[in-house]
């Protein structure tokens, strides 16, 4: 019955309503993938705000996310560019409340500034060449040393980890980036099982254990997987995948950094424009969908 | 001049130290890592690469039995291993346990000076080692005694090994008891080329030196890997197990990469009879944190920055601050050099095999918040209290009251206790909100759902405690001896509920059923999302 319901409220047109713009709204919402990831992130954030104890932090996340609005709005008026790319900087900042960590209020803003605006500063091509928050996380680290992933804050909790993973693949289904997620996955995983299960020996827990840590699938869903920063070719794409795969899998073992797979991500971001200019891809618009 | 301003230093201080006096209150018990059983304690020391462990356990039964078996990275020199005193760990624990701090009302109608109050500290702690012993001996098993020392009145072995088996056999054929099981956790270790630091006892040594018990071994080496090897320790262990661990670092806090690193409950206002069992309380309320957070979260209890550049080493202080020469003993080398980076964090975890697979891995952070593990008293004022004001402190005093109660029934889920009963009964008579009323009445529980999980939780807290006490009875140890035989009768009362339950559904906590019911609504709703998404792109 709820399916049903739900359709007919996707179709607000067959319904004689009147025509106030506020319920042409679900079209808007569905067209754009960017509101997908806003309602996953945000509720992301709300679980470890009340289950899982980050109560505390309330004042970074309102510093992340105001600081990048307003760098966001000052640029755009700066370049002259679109004011409803306020949305990817709300994703961008709630990206960094999910991942990055810090106890001073003054790193959360520089963290935010520099996430926001390598947006706009390092650019080729009509793409970033970093993931914005993945850019502010790392260069917030090597420049104040007073910045942290925490790859533990998000358990080994299975109900999470299913509703992660399910709007993880309804985004990546969106933008159609799923095969990139799904390859560096796999990827990783296989490196692990050979390494841990087969090599080592551990028990099978040990490696479940691995993969239901909740910071590598928000990585593997939300991180790796931006349209606007991966390679716009299908197939070097997935290479690309397995490269930030094998690299994750050198520095977490040899080099025991942790968060490593956002480290890894950092040093591919440099490849990516070379491989664009090798290997011809659409480029990726976030309203694809209602230009067609 | 120089009157006036020896009066302004004077007018500087005293409001300052009056205000710290009542901000502090006044710590009155704390509960020491002995009250848990089969509980070891680490102190590790990290300076970059460079780590210095510290190790003891609870070991109990006969030092010649004992051995210990731990995999280290490199193979150890002679002086990278020495033998410290038990009073380190006693120092360290007592500095950082979870506290009790009091404060006294004052009476509204005869405001007066402060009542005295005295200063109790009860700190004791027996760390020690694990596992079972023998002698060396040689045949080609993949075996290689990389190096072989006496440290102290211990026997010390630094094997490598080709393949579990073999190092197995040779352990055996040593002397060592291998408990079954350890082979399968041997192997990912020998694969890792670690080495195995082994450890016995020399009786004539140990005699000669005067000890009756196993002092703590304290090694240190160089690796970037910033972990702490548990699952050999869960061959031989099928129970739970406490561990404490403290760390010294330069940057900030410490914190498990591959387990949540949750904060224990603080800063709560308790009602005053928890005074005498708050070794009781704490194991309560630490029991019921461990059952919520799904057995598998590291606890943080206590972190403080202790360096030269923060003068308050504690707030209010369990015991005094870990001096120079303790640090030094345990490894910290570079006071001279860089005193201002201290970081003292102190992490409690209760582990066992299902729900720890992997050992612990940790990362130092650049976090310097502080945090402890505290406890509020506050005592009601004495004398009379027929003025205006203090019918009006009465009544806010027996509705704090009833939040105390409400709140220890929070953190620990004690409602049987007759203790409890008696406090409940006294402030009846007082309006409390309709939520904090369902929480004072234990049985007429208007939330079936809620009472459910609350009386799973009971029953579970209750079979663990009857399984401790048949290991060991005598280390329950309270801060009150007297209150122990109330507990021990809650034990007895509650045992009966335990048996009828199956032990699948003791497992489940009240937060794994709101999961469930929040997942299962939601997977309902991207469902539904999905479904209709997918039917209108296709229409």
């Amino acid at each position: 019955m709820w399916i049903f319901v739900f359709i007919d409220l996707l179709n607000t047109n067959s319904y004689n309503m009147p025509q106030i713009k506020t319920f042409s709204l679900p079209q808007n919402i569905f067209s754009d993938a960017r509101h997908f990831q806003l309602i996953a992130l945000s509720s992301f954030l709300l679980y470890g705000y009340f289950l899982l104890d980050w109560k505390t932090d309330i004042f970074k996340y309102i510093t992340l996310i105001f600081t990048a609005l307003v760098t966001q709005m000052i640029a755009v008026y700066w370049v002259k560019g679109d004011y409803s790319s306020w949305k990817s900087a709300f994703i961008s900042a709630l990206g960094l409340c999910l991942l990055f960590k810090t106890d001073s209020l003054w790193i959360c803003v520089l963290g935010a500034v520099l996430t926001i605006g390598s947006k706009f500063i390092l650019r080729y091509k009509g793409k970033h060449i970093f993931n914005p928050t993945n850019f502010g996380i790392i260069i917030t680290i090597l420049l104040t040393n007073e910045a942290y992933i925490s790859p533990g804050q998000w358990g080994n909790n299975l109900i999470f980890i299913g509703f992660l993973s399910l709007l993880g693949v309804q985004i990546l289904l969106k933008v159609s980036r799923i095969e990139t997620g799904l390859v560096f996955l796999g990827a990783f995983l296989l490196m692990e099982f050979a390494r841990n299960i087969l090599w080592l020996g551990w028990d099978f827990d040990f490696f479940i254990h691995q993969f239901t840590s909740g910071t590598l699938l928000l990585f593997s869903f939300f991180m790796i997987t931006d349209p606007v920063t991966t390679p716009s070719n299908r197939t070097v794409r997935m290479i690309w995948a397995v490269f930030v795969a094998v690299l994750t899998y050198i520095l977490l073992h040899f080099y025991f950094v942790n968060g490593a797979a956002v480290w890894a991500l950092f040093f591919c971001s440099f490849l990516t424009p070379i491989l664009d200019r090798f290997c011809k891809g659409d480029l990726f618009h976030w309203h694809a969908d209602l230009r067609r | 001049m120089k009157k006036i301003s020896i009066l302004l230093l004077l007018c500087a201080i005293f409001p300052i130290s009056e205000k710290v006096l009542a901000f502090c209150g006044f710590y009155v018990a704390q509960a020491g890592v002995n009250l848990f059983n089969e509980s070891s304690q680490v102190i590790i020391v990290k300076d970059g690469t460079k780590m210095t462990v510290t190790m003891a356990n609870d070991y109990k039964g006969d030092a010649k039995d004992f051995a210990m078996v731990v995999p280290v990275p490199v193979v150890l020199q002679k002086d990278d291993i020495r033998v410290k005193e038990n009073y380190l760990f006693e120092r360290f624990s007592a500095y950082s346990a979870p506290r009790l701090t009091e404060y006294y009302d004052e009476n509204p109608c005869y405001p007066r000076e402060m009542e005295e109050r005295s200063l109790k500290v009860s700190a004791t702690e027996k760390p020690s080692a694990t596992k079972a012993g023998g002698s060396t001996g040689k045949k080609d098993l993949g075996v290689k005694v990389e190096a072989q020392y006496q440290v102290g009145e211990y026997d010390i072995l630094i094997l490598s090994a080709n393949e579990s088996s073999g190092l197995e056999t040779w352990l055996t054929q040593n002397g060592y008891k291998i408990p079954a099981g350890a082979k399968e956790v041997l192997e990912p270790y020998i694969k890792a080329k670690l080495k195995f630091f082994v450890v016995k006892v020399d009786l004539k040594k140990q005699t000669e030196l005067g000890y009756s018990y196993l002092r703590p071994i304290q090694i240190a080496y160089k690796s970037a890997n910033y972990m702490l090897p548990i699952r050999l320790g869960m061959a031989n262990s099928k129970g739970v197990q406490d561990l404490v661990i403290y760390t010294i670092t330069k940057q900030g806090r410490t914190e498990t990469t591959n387990y949540r690193t949750v904060r224990m409950s603080t800063d709560t206002d308790i009602p005053t009879f928890v005074k005498s069992i708050f070794g009781e309380f704490y194991k309560a309320a630490f029991q019921k944190k461990w059952l919520k957070e799904g057995k598998n979260a590291v606890f943080l209890e206590y972190a403080w920055d202790i360096s030269t550049n923060n003068s308050m080493k504690c707030d209010p202080c369990a015991s005094p601050p870990v001096s120079n020469n303790e640090l030094i003993e345990a490894g910290v080398d570079w006071l001279n050099n860089e005193p201002n980076r201290l970081f003292f964090t102190r992490l409690h975890v209760r582990y066992d095999r299902d729900h720890f697979p992997q050992d612990l891995a940790f990362q130092e952070t650049p976090n310097k918040e502080r945090f402890q593990c505290r406890y509020v008293l506050h005592q009601p004022a004495r004398g009379g209290l027929d003025c205006e004001a203090g019918k009006k402190y009465q009544q806010e005093r027996l509705q704090r009251q009833a939040k105390e109660l409400a709140n220890l029934y929070e953190l620990t889920g004690w409602n049987t206790n007759p203790q409890f009963e008696t406090y409940r009964k006294a402030i009846e008579g007082v309006e409390v909100s309709s939520v904090e009323k369902s929480r004072l009445l234990p049985v007429k529980d208007p939330n079936p759902f809620r009472l459910s999980a609350e009386r799973k939780m009971l029953t579970k807290d209750s079979t663990s405690k009857i399984v401790v006490a048949s290991k060991d009875s005598t280390s329950q140890t309270a801060v009150a001896s007297d209150s122990n035989s109330q507990v021990a009768e809650n034990d007895t009362n509650t045992q009966e509920t335990a048996n009828t339950e199956t032990p699948k559904t003791e497992a489940a906590s009240s937060s794994t059923s709101w999961f469930t019911i929040i997942g299962t609504l939601i997977a309902a709703f991207l469902g539904t999302l999905a479904a209709g998404f997918l039917l209108r792109k296709k229409s």
